[in-house]
Parts: C-alpha cells; sequence; structure tokens
C-alpha cells in the first residue's frame, strides 16, 4: 500500500503539480482579464505560443533562458496594451460586446497562429532543459527542472495574489472591476487599467509559454489543447476568481494524471471537459464567485 | 419601400439563386468537376454557418459548438449509407430525427446558461464530443470512415448519381435551400417573434406575458437538426468522414462565416460560406497561408461592420434611396 503510494501515486502527483502550476499561471491571466474587462480572451493561448515562440528565438540569439523568464513577459506587456487599446476597446461600448470580443480575440488568435506558421515553420522546435540531471524526493527521481518549475511557478502565483490583494495597484484594478463609473469619478484612469490588465494577463500566458517550452515541444498550435485546460480551470474555479484558478487548477490537472492511472491517458481530457460541463450546468459561478466577490 | 435590410437579403437571394443556376448550366455543358463540387461544399458548410446564425442571429446566442451536430450528422449519415442501405432519403429522415433527439437532449445541458456561458458550454459539449469519437475504435477512430457508397437518389425526373457532381450539386442546393425557406417560415410566426424578442431583452420578455425556455429550445433543436443535415450531405459528397469535421476549427470557421455574411440575416451565412470558399481556394494557389488573410478580415468586420456584408449592402440601398429622395 505505502510502496503503491510511493512509487505509482506520488510520481504521478508530482508531474501533475508541475504542469498544473503552468496551467494555473495561464488561467490567472485568463481569469484576471475576465473578472476586470469582461472579455473572454481568445487567444490567450497564441500569447502562451507567442512566449515559448520569444525563448526559442531570444535563446538562438544567445540570450539566457533565465533572462528570457524576464524579457519575454516585458516583451509581451506593450503587445497586449496595444492589442487592447486598438481592438478591443473599439468594441467595448456596445450592448453585446461579451460575443464581440470573444469573437475579436478569436479573429486575432487566427491571425496569431497562421503568423507563427510563417515565421517560425509548422515543425516543432524542442529547446533543451536549462537545468538538467534529476533528483531523489521520497525516494523517487523526478527531473530538476519540473521541480524548479513547480516552486517558480508557486511563487508567481504568489507573488500576483500579492500584486491583487495587498498593493495599492491592485486595489485600483479590483475598485475597477467593482464600479467603473465610482472609480473614474474617484480619479483613476479606467481605460489604462483596463489595457494595463490585460497586457498583464497575457504576459502571463507568455511566462508560462517560456516555462514550459522545455518541456513540450514548440509549435504554432500549441496554444490550442493548452488553452482548452486552461478554459476548464477558469470555468470550475468560477470566471474571474484568482482562488478559483489556483483551486481548480490544481484539483483538474491532479484529476487528469491521477486518472490516467486507471484509464487510458487519451480518455482523461474527456473526462476533464466533462467535469467543466458539469459545473456549468449546475453552478456556472463556478467554486467561488469572481473578483466583484472575492 | 421595404426596409434596406430587407431588400439586401432578397438581393443576396436573388444573386446566388441565379449564379447558381448559371453555374449549373454552364457547368454541366463544360462537364465541369472542380468548380460544382466546390460550389457544393460552400453549400453544405453554409447550411451549418445558418444554423450558427439561427442561434447567434436570430435568438442571440452565441454557439461555438456547432460542428457537434454536423460532424454528428455526417458520421449517422455514412453509418446509415454503408451500414443499413445507401438511400439518401433513409439517410436524412434518420439524420433529421435522431438530431431533433441529440438537440433536444443537448438542449437540457446547454440552455442552463446563457451569455459568454452558453458559449463556453457549447464549446464543451463539443470538445467532449471529438475527443470520444477521435477515440473511439469502431468510429475509426483518428481516421474516420471511408467508402462510403455513391447513391442512387429516386425523384420524378429519374435517378440521380451523387457521383455526377452536376446533379449532386443540384441536389445540395434543393435541400439547403428547402432548410433555409424552413427557417424563414418559422420567423413569420409568433415563435419567430418571441425570438427577436429573447434577442433584444431576454428578461423583459416575463413582464408581457411570455416564457423564453420553450422558445429557445425549439431554436436550439432547429439549428441541430439543420447543421446536422448538412453534415448528412457531406460524406455523400466526399465517401467519408473523419474527426476533424467535430474539431473546433469547423465550429469556429461557420463563426466567421456568419459574422463576414451578415449576422441575423440566414442568408448570409450562405453567402459568406460562398465568398470563403472561393476566396480559400484562389488564394490556396498562391499561398497556404490564408488563415492570415481571412482573420486580418474577419477582426476588421467585426470592429468596423459588425453586419458584415449583408449590412453593407443594406447601407447601401439606404443611401441610395435617401439620394434618389432628394433629387
Amino acid at each position: 500500500m505505502l510502496e503503491s503510494l510511493q512509487y505509482i501515486y506520488a510520481p504521478q502527483i508530482v508531474n501533475g503539480l508541475s504542469i498544473g502550476v503552468a496551467v494555473v499561471l495561464m488561467a490567472l491571466g485568463l481569469t484576471i482579464i475576465f473578472g476586470l474587462l469582461d472579455v473572454i480572451n481568445m487567444s490567450h493561448g497564441e500569447f502562451y505560443a507567442a512566449g515559448a515562440f520569444f525563448s526559442v528565438s531570444l535563446m538562438a540569439m544567445g540570450v539566457s533562458f533565465w533572462l528570457c523568464l524576464l524579457l519575454v513577459p516585458l516583451l509581451l506587456v506593450p503587445i497586449g496594451f496595444a492589442m487592447e487599446r486598438l481592438l478591443i476597446q473599439k468594441v467595448f461600448h456596445y450592448k453585446d460586446r461579451h460575443i464581440l470580443t470573444l469573437l475579436l480575440t478569436f479573429g486575432v488568435a487566427m491571425v496569431l497562429e497562421d503568423g507563427y506558421k510563417i515565421i517560425w515553420g509548422a515543425n516543432p522546435i524542442k529547446p533543451s532543459a536549462p537545468i538538467s540531471g534529476a533528483s531523489e524526493l521520497l525516494g523517487v527521481m523526478f527531473p530538476n527542472y519540473r521541480l524548479f518549475l513547480m516552486v517558480f511557478g508557486a511563487l508567481i502565483i504568489f507573488a500576483v495574489w500579492v500584486l491583487i490583494y495587498k498593493t495599492q495597484l491592485g486595489a485600483i484594478v479590483r475598485a475597477s472591476a467593482y464600479d467603473k463609473d465610482m472609480s473614474s469619478s474617484l480619479g483613476i484612469p479606467v481605460m489604462r487599467v483596463y489595457a494595463l490588465t490585460f497586457a498583464f494577463g497575457v504576459a502571463l500566458a507568455g511566462l508560462a509559454g517560456v516555462l514550459l517550452a522545455p518541456i513540450y515541444s514548440v509549435f504554432p498550435t500549441m496554444g490550442r489543447d493548452f488553452i482548452l485546460m486552461a478554459f476548464s480551470v477558469v470555468i470550475v474555479g468560477g470566471l474571474g476568481s484568482i482562488k478559483g484558478a489556483v483551486v481548480a487548477g490544481i484539483l483538474l490537472t491532479q484529476l487528469q494524471s491521477i486518472s490516467s492511472l486507471y484509464i487510458s491517458p487519451v480518455w482523461s481530457d474527456p473526462l476533464v471537459f466533462t467535469v467543466m460541463v458539469l459545473v456549468l450546468m449546475f453552478k456556472p459561478t463556478g467554486l467561488y464567485g469572481g473578483m466583484k466577490n472575492a | 419601400m421595404l426596409n434596406p435590410q430587407v431588400r439586401a437579403i432578397r438581393l443576396i437571394e436573388i444573386l446566388l439563386l441565379t449564379s447558381a443556376l448559371v453555374l449549373f448550366i454552364v457547368g454541366s455543358i463544360l462537364q465541369d468537376t472542380f468548380f460544382l463540387r466546390l460550389a457544393t461544399e460552400s453549400l453544405i458548410f453554409g447550411g451549418l454557418a445558418m444554423s450558427v446564425d439561427l442561434l447567434l442571429g436570430i435568438v442571440g446566442l452565441l454557439s461555438l459548438g456547432q460542428a457537434l451536430y454536423f460532424g454528428f450528422g455526417a458520421y449517422l449519415s455514412a453509418l446509415v449509407l454503408k451500414e443499413i442501405s445507401p438511400s439518401f432519403f433513409l439517410a436524412i429522415g434518420i439524420v433529421t430525427l435522431s438530431a431533433t433527439v441529440l438537440g433536444w437532449i443537448a438542449s437540457f445541458v446547454a440552455l442552463r446558461s446563457k451569455g459568454v456561458y452558453f458559449a463556453l458550454i457549447t464549446f464543451g459539449l463539443a470538445q467532449v464530443a471529438a475527443k470520444v469519437v477521435y477515440n473511439t475504435r469502431s468510429l475509426g477512430a483518428s481516421d474516420g470512415m471511408m467508402g462510403v457508397p455513391i447513391l442512387q437518389i429516386w425523384t420524378p425526373f429519374g435517378a440521380i448519381d451523387t457521383s455526377q457532381p452536376g446533379s449532386f450539386f443540384l441536389i445540395t442546393l434543393l435541400t439547403i435551400g428547402g432548410l433555409y425557406a424552413v427557417l424563414k417560415y418559422f420567423l413569420t410566426t409568433p415563435m419567430g417573434s418571441i425570438w427577436h424578442a429573447i434577442r433584444s431583452n431576454e428578461d423583459r420578455l416575463a413582464y408581457v406575458g411570455y416564457k423564453s425556455k420553450g422558445p429557445k429550445q425549439v431554436a436550439f433543436i432547429l439549428a441541430a437538426v439543420v447543421a446536422a443535415v448538412s453534415g448528412a450531405l457531406y460524406p455523400m459528397l466526399r465517401g467519408f468522414v473523419s474527426p476533424e469535421l467535430m474539431f473546433f476549427s469547423v465550429s469556429g470557421n461557420a463563426v466567421v462565416t456568419v459574422v463576414l455574411g451578415g449576422v441575423g440575416t440566414l442568408i448570409g451565412p450562405i453567402l459568406g460560406s460562398v465568398l470563403l470558399t472561393a476566396f480559400k481556394s484562389i488564394i490556396g494557389t498562391w499561398t497556404v497561408h490564408h488563415h492570415i488573410v481571412i482573420g486580418i478580415i474577419f477582426v476588421v468586420i467585426v470592429v468596423s461592420a459588425p453586419k458584415g456584408i449583408s449590412g453593407l449592402l443594406a447601407k447601401y440601398l439606404s443611401k441610395k434611396h435617401s439620394h434618389k429622395g432628394e433629387e
């Protein structure tokens, strides 16, 4: 019993956690963007891919992986800012802006995905892991990079939480989400807050891309499969809830990795989606309400 | 004088029908295969787009998973033709009945939510279905099913062979046209008015004494049937089905087609599908990267002309009319 726990479950749980941390980073960006702007960002997966591609190119130019972790998200900030300012705010005043912004970001996703094919080609690129080797944990060997990913990702998630809930900047964002007109009359530049928040969410997706590039290959449609998981996480956790994204992200990736011990891994994806559909049916607001209730 | 929107729809109807007939006659005389088959395919995907438009443009529900019903129709039709009997009417009949049941069941899941949640739940449902089909051996898994037989369709004018591109184009035109006529008829009924009211303001509907649940369910089932019947034609044209038919790219493409052609017009999606298919095949001879161009056009339309080509046409017609009035 103890042995099966150690040699069968523990590796699955740790592997699940290392993917879970990256999924949470993606989901955080999605949920913050929805919580504040009410925008479902269909191009989020493409920004994740952008992060991975940027890191591949930067590393080819001799930039170290560690610098990429900082540079790539910074590069994505102006791109996200411009997209919000030039495109999303154009349709923001329409009555059916939920649907229009969804369509808009979907169109951007199409353009980006094809753009990657033109620039980087359709073939997968596999960057080498910046940390090699493996360490023993509880008597089982784990790749060092995955362990790093877990710790680093957890730190970033914690930093985002501090930023949103414990700083003045975070208070401004939450105030704008709670009551846009009131915040605006108190002197908060709400439109700029919107654009910056969008850029911040996009940068988080890019960071997830840099982190996962050495584990999965980098290819133009890499965002597609991942975005489904991130959407499921955001929905199960509650659109707009940061706590929900973290809890649901860990729960769903654990469900996926532990269930693959019993059923063929190809069936673990439908299982996660089924959970998502069930949550949408019976509790559409998810486990935790939204940023407004937090 | 009719309002410009109605005139634009009428104009597009006439334009599409005329060009379809011209293509049929010229294509038959020249013994063309390529263009007739391309046009058939554009009509089939136009039918799918029309079902998206019924939900989005008329009732105000964005479905991101309409490929589920399209793929269901395609697979079921292929199964019927291969395993039971190679009969057009049997396949269409079974698909219509089954899609009604499937749409009815799915409506209980999907219609519990609205707005973005409806979009995401339809997306999730289609993903589950696509993954299940993709991994099911007996449905051919990732390879799909091949070897759908060529059909003999019995009509009052004699038997028609689906391998003849001209005749099958005509059959498709009649089927999709029939679906269009049915939807148009529904719009003239009181239920059609309720659909429009749901899109304008669902909460207020209750104040004037109407329930929105039933009419929404009918629209959802109708959309499922239209998508499934369009899908049922696919294996007759291509001779195979593959799980890609259920993938998100098919649902997404249908939404792009609707927005391009004009939301809420029902005929706009057909025009959009014809234009997109033509565009892809023309630009496809130069480059494989047609998505980037289509994506840019799509983004521009969403931002600057949310009513699509039909909307632009209606605007042009009303301007021309008011100009005449001044003279």
